[in-house]
């Protein structure tokens, strides 16, 4: 058991019991308290009739009272998408203002109460997007985080411009511009489908070591329908095989959003993400290396001449791997770009493999 | 009912022919001097406008006076002289195209002017025969009249109104080739509608509610694709404001003078302020902004703060939030745009952009707009102005729009955003096409006389 550390172990303990340590005391039945008994009826202004907004209002305020972070938006969210809506925003006045039946309002009751313990509203959806598609959720396979989606566009970009090199050189009259893209660490397949959908010509093999990602990535690839342009691979990148990687040769590109968080933050991880979350998909060890490593090593052998790594990292590691890479010259990948996230911080990298 | 009647019975049909959109370079002659010098007039001019100065200074005076019409604007003189100038370029045009004895790039330029004036001089005829009959026909009643030749009497009348028609019908048909098209018209629009102030009650949000509605159905009739792009209810219920993206043919030209504030006079059913049984009158404004292309607006991401819920520390893995609230600031000008639309941040940012763009778009059109110092009674509602377009009386079931002094009955056909508001616009577009003309046959007349 890895997680010995003294504030890891109390959150240790806290998942195993089951129980909402965090602030309030409340049962585990979860029985609605006087309190909230009463909020539930002050906002049933006609008889028996609650409408929408008047549900949201109610379940932010046992959200607020329960401790629960973005107490607003998961009820939005929980209410918007009962009523088979993405955001409240995007519900016009009539639905808004109509009366919820009741099996709508138990359905709420019923995800609400999940999001009472603390479950990320993407695990209680059962769903959530990432750029234009919506993909499934389940735990314990990551949720894609929204800096994400700015790595697939920076991938996007590089590859349409490739294609374009491709078209105008005339040394490769036959190659038509189908790039080929390896992801390590899918999850939930986010980064590989949304690259399949902005790159029409591109094939992918999405790599992940966790059965539950792989089944997940292949439920949204064939949601999508997308299933004939992917390979999804049980495989742990860290073993020593690397052929199966390579069912279409050499690849353009390698992309990954690998494990990164330093072992040390890992205790402060909030519980939604602590208690559901794989947190092997989080682990990047001592110095949030260690996949981003093995990333790199495996790099060489996996890409044409001239391919392209992008990965997402930590802001303290776009130094650390420009130092690892000089301690490898044979590798022939150079750091030729960092690339900041939309706060501002270092966050996607791009290594390039040099040509012989 | 207004005297515009006449021009009602027949918008069906002008709405069919529409020859608005074909014509990219208008025929009235920007390049009539030009023409001149091509076919060796050097001192040719389209003069006829500098005879009718005695009569143009009280043209756009009568003209604006009276109810527009069509068919009045086409018996005024200005219009017959200017129209006669058209036809004899016309003339000489094609006479010039037969001769053959012109170089290439003076045919190519020959040619073109001869496609533009082509329909025009058509139903120019077309018109002048129209009322020739008209006259025949007139004189024909008089004669059975005086001999009280009744049965006949009915049948010439019937005729002499079925023509009566054609000539609107016509008269229409040749301003709309006239009209210089404007340069937004086929754009698709961003509509926002903002419910007014009140000392109390939920009239102004009520009525917001309903006004976004009526859009919404409008766009749905108009098979135009209607996109909410936020949506913001007022807390003691109603819309306190929304915006939509609504994409489609020409839908610019359509809703373009929908444009500033509205007004509704109302005794409410529900809501604190029904039980007094007043009338209780309200307001609510609505802006509609012309969305540009993807080129045309080139915005410096320098020139934006983007501000987005994001944890303070690492960020990425370390964080799970599901806030994906985007908004924007543009620093130069100070503009502000919001999006939650979406569960995705990237999604609701590319769409605060595009607004974003929209409204830079909008201040640079109400720029030239306003340099163009235009006296129109139909301004372009680009952002709220202070003066109110149309009431809406629901106590009298009355909607009034108060530029073209037209009223329209059946509120509640109004607001379910089909025909009757269908019918309503287009009443404004006309009222707009004689207007425009009317100011560009004033402009005419200025240059020349400055000239």
């Amino acid at each position: 058991m890895r997680y010995l550390t003294r504030p890891l172990l109390v959150r240790f303990l806290g998942l195993s019991s089951r129980c909402v340590s965090v602030g309030l005391s409340q049962t585990k039945t979860l029985m609605l308290s006087p309190k909230q008994l009463s909020l539930r009826q002050s906002f049933s202004t006609r008889a028996g009739l609650v409408t929408a907004v008047d549900v949201v209002k109610y379940w932010q305020k046992v959200f607020e009272t329960n401790g629960i972070p973005e107490a607003q938006e998961s009820s939005e969210y929980i209410v918007s998408f009962v009523l088979g809506a993405k955001t409240l925003q995007s519900l016009n006045s009539k639905i808004l203002c109509a009366p919820l039946t009741a099996v709508q309002q138990e359905r709420i009751r019923q995800l609400s109460t999940k999001r009472l313990q603390r479950m990320p509203v993407q695990y209680v959806l059962g769903e959530w997007d990432f750029q234009d598609l919506t993909l499934k959720m389940r735990p314990p396979v990551f949720i894609p985080r929204p800096e994400t989606e700015d790595l697939v566009s920076l991938v996007v970009e590089e590859g349409s411009q490739k294609c374009e090199e491709k078209n105008s050189g005339l040394l490769y009259p036959a190659a038509a511009p189908h790039p080929v893209i390896l992801e390590i660490g899918c999850g939930s397949g986010a980064i590989a489908l949304s690259l399949l959908c902005k790159l029409p010509q591109s094939r992918v093999i999405a790599v992940d070591k966790e059965k539950a990602a792989v089944d997940l990535t292949r439920e949204n690839a064939q949601r999508l329908q997308l299933q004939d342009r992917i390979h999804i691979l049980h495989h742990d990148v860290s073993s020593s095989s690397a052929k199966q990687l390579l069912p279409w040769g050499p690849v353009d590109f390698i992309v990954s959003n690998p494990p990164y968080v330093f072992y040390e933050d890992m205790a402060f991880l909030a519980p939604e993400i602590f208690r559901y979350e794989d947190l092997n998909a989080l682990d990047g060890g001592d110095d949030g290396m260690k996949v981003i490593r093995t990333i790199l090593a495996l790099a060489p052998s996996l890409l044409k001449d001239s391919g392209s790594v992008f990965l997402e990292v930590d802001p303290r590691h776009p130094e650390m791997v420009e130092n690892w890479l000089q301690t490898h010259p044979n590798w022939l990948l150079t750091l030729c770009a960092i690339h900041k996230d939309f706060c501002g911080k270092p966050r996607f990298l791009h290594i390039q493999k040099q040509s012989r | 009912m207004k005297p515009l009647q006449s021009i009602w019975h027949f918008r069906s049909l002008l709405t069919k022919c529409c020859c608005h959109g074909q014509l990219h370079s208008c025929p009235l002659p920007s390049v009539a001097t030009k023409m001149g010098y091509v076919m060796g007039l050097h001192n040719w001019r389209p003069k006829s406008l500098l005879d009718t100065t005695r009569v143009s200074l009280t043209f756009s005076s009568q003209l604006r006076k009276k109810h527009q019409d069509s068919h009045a604007l086409w018996k005024h003189e200005a219009m017959q002289k200017y129209l006669e100038t058209l036809r004899k370029e016309y003339q000489q045009v094609s006479r010039l195209l037969n001769a053959g004895s012109i170089n290439d790039f003076e045919e190519r330029s020959l040619k073109r002017r001869h496609a533009d004036l082509s329909p025009v001089a058509a139903l120019f005829q077309e018109i002048k025969e129209a009322e020739r009959e008209v006259q025949e026909l007139e004189a024909m009643c008089k004669e059975l009249d005086s001999r009280d030749e009744k049965q006949l009497l009915e049948l010439a009348l019937e005729e002499k109104e079925t023509l009566d028609k054609k000539i609107n019908t016509l008269c229409r048909k040749l301003f709309q080739i006239l009209v210089p098209k404007e340069k937004y018209d086929g754009s698709h629009v961003i509509l926002e509608v903002t419910a007014g102030r009140t000392t109390g009650g939920d009239i102004c949000q009520q009525f917001t509610k309903e006004m976004f509605e009526m859009y919404q159905n409008y766009a749905d009739y108009k098979c135009w694709t209607f996109d909410i792009l936020n949506y913001t209810p007022a807390e003691i219920g109603g819309l306190h404001h929304a915006a939509a993206q609504i994409s489609g043919d020409d839908v610019y030209r359509h809703l373009k003078y929908e444009g500033g504030i509205h007004r509704v006079q109302r005794i409410p059913e529900t809501g604190l302020s029904s039980r007094m049984q007043r009338i209780h009158t309200g307001t609510m404004s609505v802006i509609v902004l012309p969305q540009p292309e993807e080129v045309n607006i080139k915005v410096d991401p320098k020139d934006l703060r983007i501000d987005t819920f994001r944890a303070k520390g690492a960020g990425g893995q370390h964080v799970n939030k599901t806030d994906s609230a985007v908004r924007i600031v543009h620093l130069p000008t100070g503009l502000t745009v919001e999006c939650q639309q979406e569960r995705s941040q990237q999604m609701n940012r590319e769409i605060a952009l595009r607004t974003l763009r929209a409204k830079l778009y909008q201040q640079i059109i109400e720029k030239q707009l306003s340099q163009e110092q235009s006296a129109r009674k139909l301004q372009l509602g680009t952002r709220a102005q202070s003066e109110r377009i149309r009431t809406y009386n629901f106590t009298q079931d009355r909607v009034t729009d108060h530029r073209i002094s037209y009223d329209a009955r059946n509120i509640k056909e109004i607001l379910s955003g089909k025909e009757a508001l269908d019918k309503l616009i287009n009443r404004l577009l006309e009222f707009a096409e004689v207007e425009a003309l009317t100011e560009y046959l004033e402009n005419l007349q200025s240059l020349e006389r400055g000239s």
